[in-house]
């Protein structure tokens, strides 16, 4: 079922509401909803939604891992080094 | 109102991101053939961004630190396989995103193992607003008030928000990942932003006046 310009005019909150994930979705054009003309609650509702996207693409990364992280990281390869190494070295010969 | 322009959808956000770094594909090529020197810088030059990827994801540091390490030594016993088919963070990336969810369904947490799940319970979701008198946000939301309301959602919200508004991933790709759909994806996006805008304004509101 399509929704006619005229059943938007008088569409509650709630039904707005309901539809603003595909409104988002869809990047149309939110100032041309009739319901956000007249309702200064969901404009300022969909105002603050696109700010926090907004900001939320600014959320740099900024936070490092302590040292010890990249220490275990080296004493983990050098282990599996050593396994390969032996695994390699206790490997039968191939028969030509 | 910011409303009036419908905004360009960003394509591969995460792709627009991740420019070449100097030294990169020397220490790529280098560390395929088995430079341990090579990918230590690699390690520098990407610790960051996977930490910080898997601290925002996780909301701890000790589980953090650990997947960290698990997604280089991933990275160590597959750099051989990188055809440089995507960028080499982008692929770093996923790889990172995905030790990350391993971990999340080892540990059985309801929020990724199954689609209804991804539903955190009514009273963590959004209420309408309907009749409510509202404040708009001041438009001054710091980064790190965002952060910690980040940290705050609900992991189901958090894991769609970070990869969505934060690392730029489609919803195609966030249903792929988590193995939900993409309504459902969009849906706890839609959530997990009306949730953060609670909880910044309840953060505004308990502000000390100066």
């Amino acid at each position: 079922m399509t929704t006619t310009r005229s059943d938007r005019k008088t569409m509650t909150c709630a039904e707005f509401q309901d539809r603003l994930p595909e409104l988002f979705e869809s990047h149309a054009d939110l100032s041309a909803e009739e319901h956000l003309k007249t309702c200064e609650n969901c404009a300022a509702l969909v105002r603050d939604l696109e700010y926090i996207a907004q900001q939320a693409k600014l959320l740099l990364p900024i936070h490092d891992p302590s040292p010890a992280v990249w220490d275990k990281i080296e004493n983990a390869i050098q282990t599996e080094g050593s396994g390969q190494e032996r695994a390699e070295a206790n490997r039968p010969p191939v028969r030509a | 109102m910011s409303t009036g322009q419908a905004a360009p959808k960003p394509v591969h956000q995460h792709m627009r991101r991740n420019p070449p770094i100097a030294g990169e594909a020397e220490a790529i090529q280098a560390a395929q053939g088995g430079d341990a020197r090579a990918f230590e810088t690699l390690y520098a030059l990407h610790k960051r961004r996977v930490y910080s990827l898997c601290l925002r994801m996780l909301g701890n540091v000790a589980e953090a630190e650990d997947l960290t390490q698990e997604a280089f030594l991933q990275l160590y016993r597959k750099i051989a396989t990188f055809r440089g088919d995507s960028a080499f963070s982008t692929w770093l990336h996923r790889l990172a995103v995905n030790v990350v969810l391993m971990h999340l369904r080892k540990k059985g947490l309801p929020q990724v193992s199954l689609e209804e799940t991804l539903e955190p319970s009514q009273e963590d979701g959004p209420r309408k607003d309907i009749g409510a008198r509202d404040l708009m946000l001041s438009g001054s939301i710091d980064r790190v008030t965002l952060e910690r309301a980040v940290e705050n959602l609900p992991p189901g919200y958090r894991l769609v928000f970070v990869l969505h508004d934060v690392e730029g991933y489609e919803h195609n790709e966030i249903a792929d990942m988590l193995a939900c759909s993409i309504g459902n994806s969009k849906s706890q996006l839609h959530k997990a932003r009306m949730k953060l805008r609670d909880l910044l304004r309840t953060g505004e509101r308990k502000e000390p006046a100066v």
